[in-house]
């Protein structure tokens, strides 16, 4: 009885702890003054939304600072503007229809872009499933699944909130409207926040048009990352931790560094705080996506260790064919073909003309990336090998990726080119040296080469485009007017620095938090199969079906 | 009667095929096998590593034969299934103790 009660009152004081943890994350969201949520977007996009091809708003602002050097100017400016929208209000009206076409228009361009991205997950599923054995087809099929569903419920409940909570302190995305009540930070506060909070389940502020534009938008980033691990650590994970790795990515992993670059958090701010550059910058996710997922894959696959028979006794690698080229390649196809609206849609607004110089990056790396890759296979061994000719396209992909608005077509090209070697040889180096088996190559595609990309940005960003990027050089930068982000070879080492910086703590983030982790985990159960399931296949012991039932003898009786 | 199993090149399958239902055969069964003689495997790389292709794809076909006609059989196997590259396969010819045919109970060459 005593022992019983005692359980009870425990249970008790843990659910009192539980229950208070939710109501201090829920607190920001109840019963506060300020912007409301607009969930019918009738009140998303007016006349404050009309902006010019230079970013110039329509309506005037009230000064509020009377101590600035400009005051007068700019009241003079303000009363102007009053006493000419007081005389022609049907302007006035005009204004907030146009405003509220341009966010619909921006509206329309992220959805888009984001269902091209969601689309991704269909090549990941067809890349990673044709270049393993047959034996495992099915369970890499069913890793694929699970991973956007899981990930996905994740991210809906904390995931988001972490990421985005504070979009609207510095970093308020003007093309969906400014999404003004994701304002508070869990964690830091101003221009050192840590960690977003507000949204918890997509509710309360979140439940707001431009809001869930942006989460439909970031969530199938989110996927990406939780896919790519999928490449690495395949073949030997028990579904059981895979579910853990996958709520770990949606829940903290991604939205965590999320946070610090694109939520508004301390990395993209390092340009107002310290001076470095424009901040961190990463435009559509060299790191933030790629590098996170890759670097992730590479600590759980060092905490799983090779697959049985990779290494001979005499410690050289043996090869494991791929079982399906046919999927290999539709599915690299699939994955250039989502993204197109991974980069493009990262402007998160069509109105930005600055799309179509993004779409021929991101192509042009592409095509330079695959090239490479072929090329450097033929001459050093012989023969082209077509799952390295993928790799290449998507390394040049994945190496763009955060550059990809800010340099020009040569830049784009010798991007790709870089990345096609950095894939080639990261390959090699992690079959021959690291000995850490990457049956995809998952580490040194989007690990590597997303480090690259980070830090190509610090060296070819040419300053045409981003002025006022994070805030900084809105008016002016470097001395000239309309000046955008720019790299090492364009005059700004502050830039480059920074880029470095950011790279590293990525990798150092991705890597550290899940080896921390999954070590724990692994040491209170083996999150590999057994090795009978692993010789066996694991489609059957994991799932009690195989990916290709015709292979096996059915005797059923009919 | 006779059983002639001949191990054979894919590619040579239709060739084979003709000549054996030209020269009136009526029943063949063939599967597809992997295997090597002389001919040894290969080695190929994936992804950098060397790997070795030992078992080669081949394809096997089994006719069963009155024994007046095993001889006729052979020779034209022979001749179809030969481009005088190593790899082209052997034949192997066995004798049949009995055969039935299982719709109506048939015995002997008759069940053929």
């Amino acid at each position: 009885m005593a022992d019983n009660a005692l359980q009870i009152l425990r249970l008790s004081a843990r659910l009192a702890v539980a229950a208070g943890i939710i109501a201090i994350m829920l607190a920001p969201c109840l019963g506060q003054e300020g912007p409301k949520p607009d969930p019918a977007g009738l009140a998303t996009g007016d006349k404050t939304n009309v902006v010019d091809a230079g970013g110039n708003a329509f309506v005037v602002a009230e000064p509020t600072d009377k101590a600035a050097p400009d005051y007068a100017q700019k009241k003079k400016d303000f009363d102007e503007f009053q006493a000419q929208a007081a005389k022609e209000p049907l302007a006035v009206k005009l204004a907030d229809a146009t405003g509220h076409v341009r966010v619909a228009t921006n509206f329309a361009w992220t959805l888009n872009t984001g269902y091209l991205v969601l689309f991704m997950q269909a090549g990941f599923a067809l890349l990673t499933c044709g270049l393993v054995r047959k034996k495992n087809a099915g369970h890499l099929m069913m890793l694929n699944f699970a991973a956007y569903v899981f990930a996905f419920i994740a991210y809906y409940a904390v995931g988001y909130a972490f990421q985005f909570g504070a979009m609207a302190v510095n970093a308020a995305p003007g093309n969906l409207g400014g999404t003004p009540t994701l304002n508070h930070f869990l964690l830091g506060n101003g221009l050192w926040g840590f960690l977003g909070g507000k949204g918890f389940f997509m509710a309360g502020p979140a439940y707001d048009a431009g809001s869930n534009v942006l989460a439909l938008f970031e969530v199938v980033f989110m996927e990406t990352a939780g896919y790519i691990i999928v490449g690495s650590i395949c073949e030997r994970i028990s579904f059981w931790s895979f579910l853990l790795c996958e709520l770990f990515i949606g829940a903290i992993l991604y939205p965590v560094f999320g946070c610090w670059v694109w939520g508004g958090g301390w990395m993209s701010q390092l340009g107002t705080t310290m001076g470095l550059g424009h901040g961190y910058v990463d435009f559509a996710g060299s790191t933030v996506v790629h590098a996170v997922g890759g670097f992730c894959a590479m600590a759980l696959s060092v905490i799983l260790g090779p697959r049985l028979g990779k290494y001979g006794p005499d410690g050289k690698p043996r090869a494991f064919p791929a079982h399906n080229l046919v999927y290999v390649v539709i599915g690299t196809f699939v994955l250039l073909f989502g993204w197109m609206g991974f980069n493009p849609g990262s402007t998160l607004g069509a109105t930005d003309l600055r799309i179509s110089v993004i779409a021929i990056n991101t192509n042009l790396a592409a095509i330079s990336g695959s090239a490479t890759a072929m090329l450097f296979w033929y001459w050093k061994f012989g023969k082209p090998d077509v799952t390295m000719a993928c790799n290449g396209m998507l390394a040049g992909l994945v190496a763009i990726t955060a550059p990809c608005a800010f340099v020009g077509p040569t830049s784009a090209f010798i991007i790709g080119v870089l990345a096609g070697l950095v894939v080639c040889l990261g390959v090699l180096f992690n079959d021959n040296v690291t000995k850490i088996d990457d049956p995809c190559g998952a580490i040194s595609v989007h690990g590597f080469c997303g480090v690259l990309g980070s830090i190509c940005l610090g060296l070819f960003a040419d300053g045409t485009y981003g002025a006022g990027w994070n805030g900084v050089g809105a008016a002016s930068y470097l001395g000239q007017t309309g000046r955008g982000v720019s790299g090492l070879f364009y005059g700004d080492t502050k830039q480059f620095l920074v880029q470095v910086m950011g790279a590293a703590i990525c990798a150092g983030w991705a890597f550290g938090a899940t080896f921390i982790v999954f070590k724990v985990v692994n040491g209170v159960k083996s999150m590999r199969v057994s090795n009978e399931v692993e010789l066996e296949g694991l489609d059957v012991p994991e799932f009690g079906m195989q990916g290709y039932p015709e292979d096996a003898i059915s005797v059923t009786a009919s | 009667m006779k059983k002639i199993e001949a191990i054979i090149q894919p590619h040579k399958l239709d060739e084979v095929k003709e000549a054996l239902i030209g020269i009136g055969v009526e029943g063949i069964t063939i599967s597809e096998v992997r295997g090597h003689g002389r001919q040894k495997g290969h080695t190929e790389m994936y992804r950098g590593t060397e790997y070795t292709v030992d078992f080669l794809p081949k394809v096997k076909l089994e006719i069963f034969v009155p024994d007046a006609r095993a001889e006729q059989v052979v020779e034209s196997l022979t001749a179809a299934a030969r481009s005088g590259k190593i790899g082209d396969g052997k034949i192997f010819i066995s004798t049949i103790e009995e055969a039935v045919r299982i719709r109506n109970g048939d015995r002997g060459e008759g069940a053929l």
